[in-house]
């Protein structure tokens, strides 16, 4: 109960502090600009974003034609004679005489092309959708139905095609066989539905809108659709919901960065460590007025945007694990330059981790990774499982919490107060988890718990490599995957080996090589059992996490790679780690390629 | 104002940018943001342009037609990413489920010269990457057939077109936009909004860790020290923006003026670092000055981006090399802002240097 209290004293105390701090005209200031921000917003939706304009030069002879082409600003028209256009063929992209074009074999003119398609394409649907016979327009209507498959991500990870290649005799199932009802041919809405919807799609495809569509719930048409409307959903949508969504977040988290480094500026964190208070109340405490104020912004978020409350929920962990890193990034940082480009290079990173998997919302099984997909689905009105909720948040909860247990253990003076590098405080935050009293038990549960990080990288790895065609893919991701789980592994003994080298006795050597072998294959099963069994299963998984059957032969891998880094540190000392990881990689590498893959031999 | 003594604060913010590694860290922030967009083009390309990708173009694909004969039946067969069999939709519905299929496409017995649509129905598999690139692949032949009902059903019509023919394009160019409108002008801008963040840091750094009484009790004042850190961040703004050009160059993007686009940017950069060195000044704290900075600088970037051939807009044509004259024009623009922001910074970096040297 007092716990509770104290956690409320400091929220409060952080209010207050955040808030006298930013009365200084800051107030009024930001009002203003916030005011100023408005009438910019309303102005920018009026003239449009000018960033594209004039990118192409199109010649043509027609005023006709070069008025339809001047609506779009992308393009500089020039109006000139058929003889003039011919001799200066080579200074436009594209020139349009009599109405045939005609284009210059550049990726500039293509792109031009494809843009002109666009808006001409725009324009014979905005008279098409005022003709009264809406079907003799668009006589051909598609009733795109998916169908699941049971086999989804197992089969396109391994490389297999969508179907096996074509034979004489049509394909035979080998299940049972459902009947499926023979669609009726009609459609079932009215044309004049129809013909609004085709009017709000067409009047659609400006610039911003393209982007705020991703927001606004999907269109009264269902299924239905006509050609030129089957395509895949642009990927750029959920770029607007990492602005919308993860940017605020970001910026939160800079006031709490921001409130932890200025207590060891002005040194005020003594006056709190030396009240009786524990750290983790002054932490949860400090944290707290922050989650509170950034779980308020997505709610007010989502109300505005008028999407189901339950986008708050892939939200949380993502919070919790923003706050874990700003926690510890204003712990570690030194002075404020420090500070800006340690927290841009982790938004970057973190901001890529969501985004990159979204884009592929809607086509593939990857995107689970990212709570981001599960916001996507849940505008687009399809739903979610609890297992996906997990799947893909789970990461999340796992390292936030590692990095605040760290954070709080380092939570005292020595530690706030030093002016050490960057790296060597690293080494000092991670130290300070391996109790000198216990230190085989403290590696065991380091680098159990060091799985999450990497499971995170990998994954990272995993959706950049996914892009390359198939060998190199596997390759990268065999090299990066074995180099990431060998730094995991050998960091918790190089920094034990950093504080106190005459602790690597032979004998201590193999028993804490045993016992981060140990640590790491139990967290690693733990975690696959939990959750990631859909990735696991694949090609791609089995060199990420190895597989889930035999346990002593993995164990030995993990034993021997630690070894060799070990045997490196102890007889070249801290210069022999670089080089102790290279051997310990390849050795990791050539154990998958014949284990797993049985390329060798 | 002392050349040597600004340079010697120059000299110094780089040192400890150095120490500090980082400037590692930027240089390692861009690399991984030139990879992922790298990465990213390439995945968005085989979504968008299947043939692009070798191993995808080989393949043909396995579709069932079920329902009425049509002439979409016979584009499907002449097609050569396609291989058609006729089945009882059930059937195909099955098979696809067992992956044995790609597509399942039922087509009803409504007449071409109906009043009526025809409405087809198409089965895909859920969530998955082929399954996008089947659908592409059928849009082009579904247009085709679409065309060849509304000219059947021509005489219902009613409004005249302006007629252009366009004629099938060569392929590529599908991200042409995206790089050069969307990517090159925001990375290449990036080191300008990066250095007027740091500026600030610098100069509320000598605030709050109150080592600024130190420094102005050397022959440096106090304006030389406000400049020389200016001179520091401006530097880095050529650098950063000249590495994007070549990482983006590496990575097989062609850019023209490469260099008049530097010029561009580090004169427009000198707006931003000198509107965060007032905003610094005043709040003489981080978080106040960073919030605010950042605020102002979203309306300032907005409010520039409404312009017309604003210095954003002009990066892009620059790059694509649809620049004309008024990019002199826009530079002097920008020019007589950075003179009037500078003389304003000046005036107040000396009267508050005056409080300080007193006080």
């Amino acid at each position: 109960m007092s716990t509770l209290t104290d956690i409320a004293t400091i929220a409060r105390w952080e209010v207050k502090k955040s808030f006298s701090m930013m009365s200084r005209d800051v107030l009024p200031l930001s009002i203003i600009l916030f005011v100023l921000l408005m009438i910019v917003t309303g102005f920018t939706a009026q003239t449009g974003l000018h960033l594209q304009d004039g990118m192409y030069q199109v010649g043509v002879d027609d005023p006709q034609i070069a008025q339809l082409l001047a609506g779009d600003a992308r393009f500089s028209v020039y109006l000139l004679d058929a003889p003039i256009l011919n001799a200066n063929r080579n200074s436009f992209d594209l020139i349009i005489i009599q109405g045939i074009v005609y284009s210059s074999a550049t990726d500039k003119a293509n792109s031009a092309q494809k843009t002109l398609e666009r808006d001409y394409s725009k324009y014979v649907n905005s008279i098409y959708n005022t003709e009264n016979d809406l079907f003799a327009a668009y006589p051909l209507w598609i009733d795109t139905q998916s169908v699941k498959s049971e086999l989804t991500f197992l089969a396109t990870q391994s490389g297999q095609y969508i179907s096996a290649a074509p034979r004489r005799i049509a394909p035979v199932p080998e299940g049972e066989i459902k009947t499926v009802p023979t669609p009726s041919p009609a459609l079932a809405i009215s044309p004049e539905d129809l013909r609004s919807e085709l009017v709000q799609s067409n009047a659609k495809n400006t610039q911003i809108s393209r982007y705020t569509e991703a927001l606004s719930t999907s269109s009264s048409m269902g299924t239905f659709k006509t050609p030129a409307q089957l395509s895949p959903p642009l990927p750029f949508d959920s770029i607007i919901l990492v602005f919308v969504f993860i940017f605020p977040l970001y910026f939160t988290s800079q006031f709490f960065m921001m409130s932890i480094m200025n207590e060891r500026i002005e040194r005020k964190g003594e006056i709190l460590l030396s009240t009786p208070l524990r750290t983790s109340s002054i932490i949860i405490g400090k944290a707290l007025p922050y989650f509170i104020g950034m779980v308020a912004i997505c709610s007010g978020i989502t109300v505005y945007i008028k999407a189901s409350p339950v986008i708050i929920l892939p939200l949380i962990p993502v919070i919790f694990f923003f706050l874990a890193n700003a926690l510890l990034i204003g712990m570690l940082s030194r002075s404020f330059k420090e500070l800006s480009f340690i927290s841009i290079f982790f938004s970057t990173v973190a901001t890529s981790y969501l985004f990159f998997p979204s884009i592929f919302a809607n086509v593939h099984v990857i995107s689970l990774i990212s709570p981001l997909t599960l916001i996507v689905l849940t505008i687009q009105g399809s739903a979610w499982t609890i297992t996906d909720y997990l799947y893909s948040t789970s990461l999340f909860w796992l390292t936030g919490a590692v990095l605040f247990y760290i954070a709080a253990r380092n939570f005292k003076d020595e530690r706030l107060f030093s002016e050490k590098k960057l790296v060597s405080r690293m080494r000092e935050f991670l130290s300070e988890i391996l109790p000198q009293k216990y230190p085989f038990l403290s590696l065991f549960l380091l680098s159990g718990f060091a799985i999450p990080f990497v499971f995170m990288v990998q994954m990272m790895c995993l959706v950049l490599f996914f892009n390359l065609p198939m060998p190199y893919s596997l390759v990268f991701l065999l090299l990066f995957a074995a180099l990431i789980e060998e730094i995991a592994k050998g960091v918790g003994i190089y920094t034990i080996y950093s504080r106190d080298p005459a602790f690597l006795s032979w004998k201590n050597l193999v028993m804490a090589c045993a016992a981060t072998a140990i640590g790491f294959l139990v967290g690693e099963k733990l975690l696959l059992f939990v959750t990631l069994a859909q990735i696991s299963d694949s090609v791609f998984g089995s060199i990420l996490f190895l597989s889930l059957g035999s346990l002593w032969l993995p164990l030995l891998l993990h034993f021997v790679c630690v070894l060799i880094v070990c045997c490196s540190l102890k007889i070249w000392g801290r210069k022999g780690f670089v080089p102790g990881l290279a051997i310990a990689m390849v050795v990791h590498c050539l154990y998958n390629l014949y284990f797993i893959l049985g390329w060798i031999g | 104002m002392k050349i040597k003594h600004l340079s010697i604060i120059a000299k110094k913010e780089f040192k400890g940018l150095f120490n500090e590694k980082t400037i590692l860290l930027a240089v390692l922030l861009q690399l991984f943001i030139a990879l992922f967009s790298s990465f990213l083009m390439v995945g968005l390309t085989s979504m968008y342009d299947p043939s692009s990708l070798s191993k995808y173009s080989h393949s043909r694909y396995s579709i069932a037609y079920a329902g009425n004969e049509s002439p979409l039946l016979t584009s499907l067969e002449a097609s050569s990413d396609f291989h058609v069999y006729k089945m009882d939709l059930s059937t195909a519905v099955a098979a696809l489920k067992e992956r044995k299929l790609a597509a399942v496409i039922y087509v009803p017995d409504t007449l071409p010269d109906a009043p009526d649509p025809i409405k087809i129905t198409l089965y895909t598999l859920q969530n998955d990457l082929q399954a996008a690139i089947v659908d592409v692949k059928l849009k082009d032949i579904f247009l085709k057939y679409e065309q060849g009902l509304r000219e059947i059903r021509a005489d219902r019509l009613k409004e005249e077109l302006i007629g252009i023919q366009i004629p099938k394009s060569g392929g590529g160019g599908d991200f042409y936009e995206f790089v050069y409108g969307l990517l090159i002008p925001l990375l290449v801008f990036m080191p300008a909004i990066i250095a007027s963040a740091l500026v600030i840091d610098l100069i509320t750094e000598e605030y709050q860790h109150e080592t600024l009484e130190t420094l102005i009790s050397t022959p440096i004042t106090f304006v030389e020290m406000v400049w020389g850190k200016v001179i520091a961040c401006e530097l880095l703004v050529p650098i950063q923006a000249g590495a994007w050009l070549v990482l983006l160059m590496i990575n097989g993007i062609a850019i023209q003026n490469s260099g008049l686009i530097l010029l561009q940017v580090i004169v427009t950069s000198l707006i931003l670092i000198l509107l965060g060195t007032l905003t610094a000044l005043h709040y003489r704290e981080r978080t106040a000055a960073q919030f605010i900075f950042s605020t102002a600088l979203v309306v300032v970037i907005l409010f520039a981006l409404a312009l017309p051939s604003n210095p954003l807009n002009l990066l892009t044509r620059l790059a694509v090399g649809t620049a004309a004259g008024e990019q002199w024009l826009v530079l002097g623009i920008t020019l007589a802002i950075v003179i009037l922001l500078s003389y304003i910074t000046q005036r107040y970096a000396e009267k508050i240097g005056k409080s300080h040297h007193t006080g």
